[in-house]
């Protein structure tokens, strides 16, 4: 059996005063794909957004590698995440910075992408890489949302939290690339999403 | 030296007859700025008639301690201004803002009344208070607007800082992008206004020791030190106040807290 390495016991969030996710608990293994689904509203993305320590919560307790999710760890934790928020949420003025950004931290030059694994991630996410000379304004929802898609695997961290991580996709697109982020074994993925596909190729469905 | 023309009571109240005009355009295009205008005048008219009085007994007194105190006020006063324009928390902004302000003001002076100027006392009332004044007087503009930047977009682009910190950024490294905005906004139309002065503007001070009868070369001797310093004061303020306010306006897993009003 493997170890969990996320576990949320018995928290509560609130939302302008009014709690959202009651009592909740629920443990991730390593490289275990979890989905989180449910009507808007019902609080997915706080949820996300708790498990990284930007929405507090009232009550309960995270831990994540082992370690609580508190103000001493909070580094430590983030150190070994990457984490995707809707696609519509970020603004970027050139698709260079999707990329490369992430990689002036300090914590993330040692993984500098190379040319072979810029090439072979967005191969298996169907990107052109003449995109990288584009300005993010000259390009769809899809091929932004894909970069960043490609942009948070090269970071090679242990665990992917992800909202809403194929909205912007076309049905081919949907596929090939919930198959792809999905059959890679090391990682860890929770996911917030309605897509079936998505839902029904992950390993544990998490209903709110 | 040539005499100046004072200008007599009765002209100065013609001369607010001329806000008819802007204050008639104001209304007609409805910007709900007529009632601020006609505060902001009144406001210069007593400001500036009670400092005059002021500045004539100060400058017979001439006492170091006064005039230090004096600048202080002004200090507490550009500070106060900063946070209620920026529309921030006074709560979280004083102390940093104060701060940042007050140092720039005491290295700027200190290089510019002491190391330039080369004045016995730089706390000569004719030099530091109107010297300082201009400090504060440029700064709180380009601080306004540096902080009007990095908060608005810290809040605005809240998934972006986010983004930053949960893929492996240190809070600092996660700030720079929206630092880097902060000044560009703040100086863009700072340098501007320096790379046309001269051509089109000829800057306040400068027209002032000219009317007060000094000889131009002096004048624009003076003007140029001036601009350096306003400048250099006005980065140094703005990179202080951002730096200060952060370790406040943080939590504890380094999410922006509610700042403003």
């Amino acid at each position: 059996m493997r170890k969990p390495i996320i576990i949320v016991n018995n928290i509560s969030i609130f939302y302008d005063k009014k709690r959202i996710i009651e009592d909740f608990t629920f443990q991730v293994k390593s490289g275990e794909k979890v989905v989180i689904t449910g009507e808007s509203g019902k609080g997915k993305t706080s949820l996300l957004n708790a498990i990284l320590g930007f929405t507090p919560i009232k009550e309960g307790e995270i831990f994540l590698f082992g370690r609580l999710l508190s103000s001493e760890n909070i580094s430590k934790i983030r150190n070994k995440t990457a984490w995707l928020p809707q696609e519509t949420s970020l603004n970027f003025d050139s698709v260079n910075d999707i990329i490369y950004m992430p990689f002036e931290f300090k914590i993330n030059k040692l993984n500098y992408p190379s040319k072979d694994a810029i090439d072979t991630v967005f191969k298996n996410l169907n990107i052109s890489k003449e995109l990288l000379n584009k300005q993010v304004d000259e390009i769809s929802g899809g091929q932004k949302q894909r970069l960043l898609l490609a942009s948070s695997l090269l970071l090679k961290k242990e665990v992917l939290i992800i909202d809403e991580p194929t909205s912007a996709l076309d049905e081919d697109n949907k596929k090939r690339i919930t198959n792809y982020i999905l059959s890679k074994k090391k990682l860890t993925v929770i996911a917030a999403t309605h897509d079936p596909y998505w839902i029904k190729k992950s390993d544990q469905i998490i209903v709110l | 030296m040539n005499s100046v023309y004072d200008i007599d009571y009765l002209s100065l109240i013609l001369g607010y007859i001329i806000l008819i005009i802007p204050f008639y355009i104001l209304w007609y295009y409805k910007t709900g700025l007529v009632k601020d205008a006609f505060i902001a005048f009144i406001r210069l008219t007593i400001q500036l008639l009670l400092v005059g009085v002021y500045l004539e007994f100060i400058f017979d007194l001439n006492s170091a301690l006064l005039n230090i105190f004096w600048v202080l006020i002004m200090t507490i006063l550009a500070t106060y201004t900063v946070i209620k324009r920026s529309e921030l928390k006074l709560k979280f902004f004083f102390i940093p803002i104060f701060i940042s302000i007050l140092l720039s003001v005491i290295v700027t002076d200190a290089f510019f009344l002491g190391l330039i100027i080369k004045l016995n006392n730089i706390f000569d009332a004719r030099y530091f208070i109107p010297i300082t004044g201009m400090l504060l007087g440029n700064s709180i503009k380009t601080i306004i607007i540096a902080l009007n930047t990095y908060y608005g977009k810290l809040k605005k682009e809240k998934e972006l800082y986010k983004w930053y910190l949960a893929n492996g950024a240190k809070k600092s490294e996660a700030l720079v992008p929206f630092k880097r905005e902060a000044l560009k906004n703040a100086f863009n139309p700072v340098i501007a206004g320096v790379a046309i002065i001269g051509l089109i503007s000829l800057p306040g001070m400068m027209t002032g020791q000219i009317l007060g009868g000094s000889s131009p070369v002096i004048a624009v001797k003076y003007q140029i030190m001036l601009m350096i310093t306003i400048f250099s004061s006005s980065v140094i303020s703005v990179v202080l106040s951002i730096y200060f306010a952060d370790k406040y306006v943080f939590d504890t897993f380094n999410n922006l807290k509610k700042i403003n009003n």
